[in-house]
């Protein structure tokens, strides 16, 4: 277990350093030249010579490396530099931001696992019949409609029809559920599959009819032997959705004038703000690598078999 | 009591249709055990020794419609027509089941004594603590070593025979009457075989329970069974005690099967005596003896009409086979 917690962690330390150098060597490569930008936010016309002193300010000059070796050793220490655009300290930003885009995933994540096992259980216990074709419905509607679509019928639904909940802004809970069904509709119904699919199958097994012999009925089943069994299948398809709410968070966060992470990651994108894009980059892939590092652990505790192999 | 049969089994006929196909596994077939008694049921694979067995207690896979007729009687219960939640009581509380490959009859992530005393507490109304004694106490009973140990541990840390212990423990955790063992030998080390069997045999005298023994594996029955029934395609071959049965076959396909058992004299590299031939599929029932291609008595006449289980010149020994019953009346 020590043994497993330590590699794993290795891993993830050669795993985010490798993608640290990726989302550096990305951005530096972006086309366009961020000094003339600069120069012009600050409002100045900008002159050859004007442009040349922002690129000595802030250190375009620099040999690449030399760049890469400054920004990451001030990122290890938790400062992302200044933001070309407005000026202000990067992390200072993040620190609020990434509140507002955790709050967005971690509903969201409980959200999705909570109706994704709803649908799930229904499909499989009544399978084949209604509500497990309702389910595979509702998981086939889920997965194909764009989330900017399901974000603006939500908005359409809730807020401007019923007017049961605010349309934007980050106030309190009820500002939250909207945001939180739109990133959860995907992961939603693409888990139920996940657990459909793992139920049926696990109710197949031979155990099963073991089961069955012992005199438990259906639901016991189903909720005793097959649902311990499916679990760290779940966990790691949980793992994969939570990772992707990242770029969800991109196109839910200005539908809902959030000001979280993919909100400020876009507007990065948009005006070359280097520093910015950087921090969002590097604070995702550290999102993704950390989830994985939990789904790994998960697993571990839900399945003995890949337990033993680790201890 | 002891003379009133446990189980009472009398022209059952199982049908299973699925979407594409029908098929009837079970065609006919009677026979009763009493209580402290165990009856092997032998027969090859797909004879239909194990949807007999299966059917009237529910125990189908998904997706098949079962059909059943006849009457099989569970301490003078008819199971044929009862409601499955009805049905669904009986397993594990009057009937307890052994199957045959215990790498994969236990759930891989649940504990072995959570496993057991699930057992307990729904048959016995016993308290989860209660429970988990009496876990204990069967795992005991089944011979395994370091018991306290095991209970904690998950079903991939024991080894195959242990495994059945296991599965035997649950077996017996709701203290059934009567113990259906689906080829509980088959998947397992031969060293191992003979000890689960002598286990089986120790715990179904002790506890004076009946057992039904699948198998195909004349070995087991001799070690083990006091009466026999032998099945060919669906159907009874021959059916009598042990004893008899085996040292005397008077049917042709239980005197192939014996025959086709290596013996100690063989000399080293001769050829395995087999019976000629393949068992029939189970598509529509045969109109007469299913054994006649492949059987070295046949005459004409076989392929006429069903062959009846008649009593052969021992009274406890039946016998389906017009040529070797010639001249006797149907039992």
């Amino acid at each position: 277990m020590i043994h497993f917690i330590s590699k794993r962690l290795k891993h993830s330390l050669v795993l985010l350093f490798m993608a640290s150098l990726v989302c550096f060597t990305l951005v530096v490569s972006a086309p366009g030249n961020v000094a003339v930008l600069i120069a012009e936010l600050r409002g100045a016309v900008a002159t050859p010579g004007y442009v040349e002193q922002v690129a000595e300010e802030i250190g375009l000059h620099k040999p690449l490396l030399m760049r890469y070796v400054d920004w990451l050793g001030d990122a290890v220490r938790g400062d992302f530099g200044i933001s070309y655009r407005t000026g202000t300290d990067v992390s200072a930003d993040l620190a609020n931001r990434m509140f507002v885009t955790g709050t967005l995933i971690v509903g969201s994540a409980a959200i999705a696992t909570l109706i994704s096992l709803a649908l799930g259980f229904l499909g499989a216990f009544w399978p084949y019949k209604l509500p497990d074709r309702v389910s595979r419905g509702l998981a086939l509607l889920g997965a194909s409609t764009p989330t900017f679509f399901v974000g603006a019928l939500m908005i359409y639904g809730f807020s401007v029809t019923f007017q049961l909940l605010p349309s934007f802004g980050f106030n309190g809970p009820k500002s939250w559920i909207l945001p939180w069904l739109t990133v959860a509709v995907l992961p939603a119904a693409v888990l139920s599959r996940v657990v459909r699919v793992g139920l049926e199958e696990a109710m197949t097994s031979p155990f099963v009819l073991t089961a069955k012999s012992k005199g438990l009925g259906r639901t016991a089943i189903l909720f005793r032997e097959a649902l311990p069994n499916i679990t760290p299948l779940f966990i790691n398809a949980l793992g994969t959705q939570v990772g992707l709410m990242t770029a969800t968070a991109i196109i839910v966060e200005p539908l809902f004038a959030w000001q979280g992470l993919g909100d400020y990651f876009l507007a990065g994108v948009r005006f070359r703000d280097f520093m910015v894009v950087q921090a969002c980059l590097l604070i995702f892939l550290t999102f993704f690598i950390v989830v994985n590092l939990i789904v790994d652990l998960a697993v571990l505790l839900t399945d003995p078999r890949i337990r033993r192999q680790w201890s | 009591m002891r003379d009133e049969a446990l189980l009472n089994v009398s022209n059952l006929t199982v049908n299973l249709l699925t979407a594409k196909s029908a098929v009837r596994p079970v065609d006919g077939v009677s026979y009763s055990v009493r209580q402290g008694e165990c009856l092997a049921i032998v027969g090859e694979s797909g004879s239909g020794k194990t949807v007999m067995n299966f059917a009237p207690l529910g125990l189908m896979p998904t997706g098949v419609t079962t059909m059943l007729s006849g009457s099989v009687k569970l301490e003078g219960r008819e199971l044929i027509g009862l409601p499955e939640p009805e049905i669904q009581k009986l397993r594990g509380k009057s009937v307890g089941f052994i199957f045959q490959d215990p790498m994969s009859a236990l759930n891989p992530v649940r504990r072995i004594g959570r496993q057991i005393a699930e057992m307990a507490e729904l048959h016995l109304n016993m308290t989860p603590r209660a429970a988990e004694a009496r876990a204990l106490e069967l795992v005991k009973l089944v011979g395994i070593s370091d018991p306290v140990a095991r209970l904690r541990q998950y079903p991939h840390e024991l080894s195959g025979g242990l495994r059945q212990r296991i599965v035997i423990a649950i077996a017996l955790a709701g203290e059934p009457k009567l113990l259906i063992a689906d080829e509980p030998t088959t998947a397992l080390d031969v060293t191992v075989q003979a000890q689960i069997l002598r286990l089986l045999k120790d715990v179904q005298r002790r506890l004076d329970m009946a057992m039904v023994l699948i198998t195909h594996d004349m070995g087991v029955v001799a070690g083990a069974a006091d009466n026999i029934v032998v099945m060919y395609a669906a159907r009874a071959a021959e059916c009598g005690p042990v004893d008899k049965v085996l040292v005397s076959p008077r049917h042709p396909y239980t005197r192939g099967l014996i025959n086709a058992i290596p013996r100690r004299e063989d000399p080293i590299g001769s050829e395995f005596r087999g019976l000629p031939g393949i068992p029939p599929t189970l598509g529509a029932p045969i109109k007469g003896c299913a054994l006649a291609p492949r059987c070295e008595l046949a005459v004409p006449a076989c392929s006429n009409s069903r062959p009846p289980l008649v009593r052969s010149d021992d009274s406890s020994v039946l016998v389906a086979c017009p040529v070797v019953n010639q001249g006797k009346a149907a039992a």
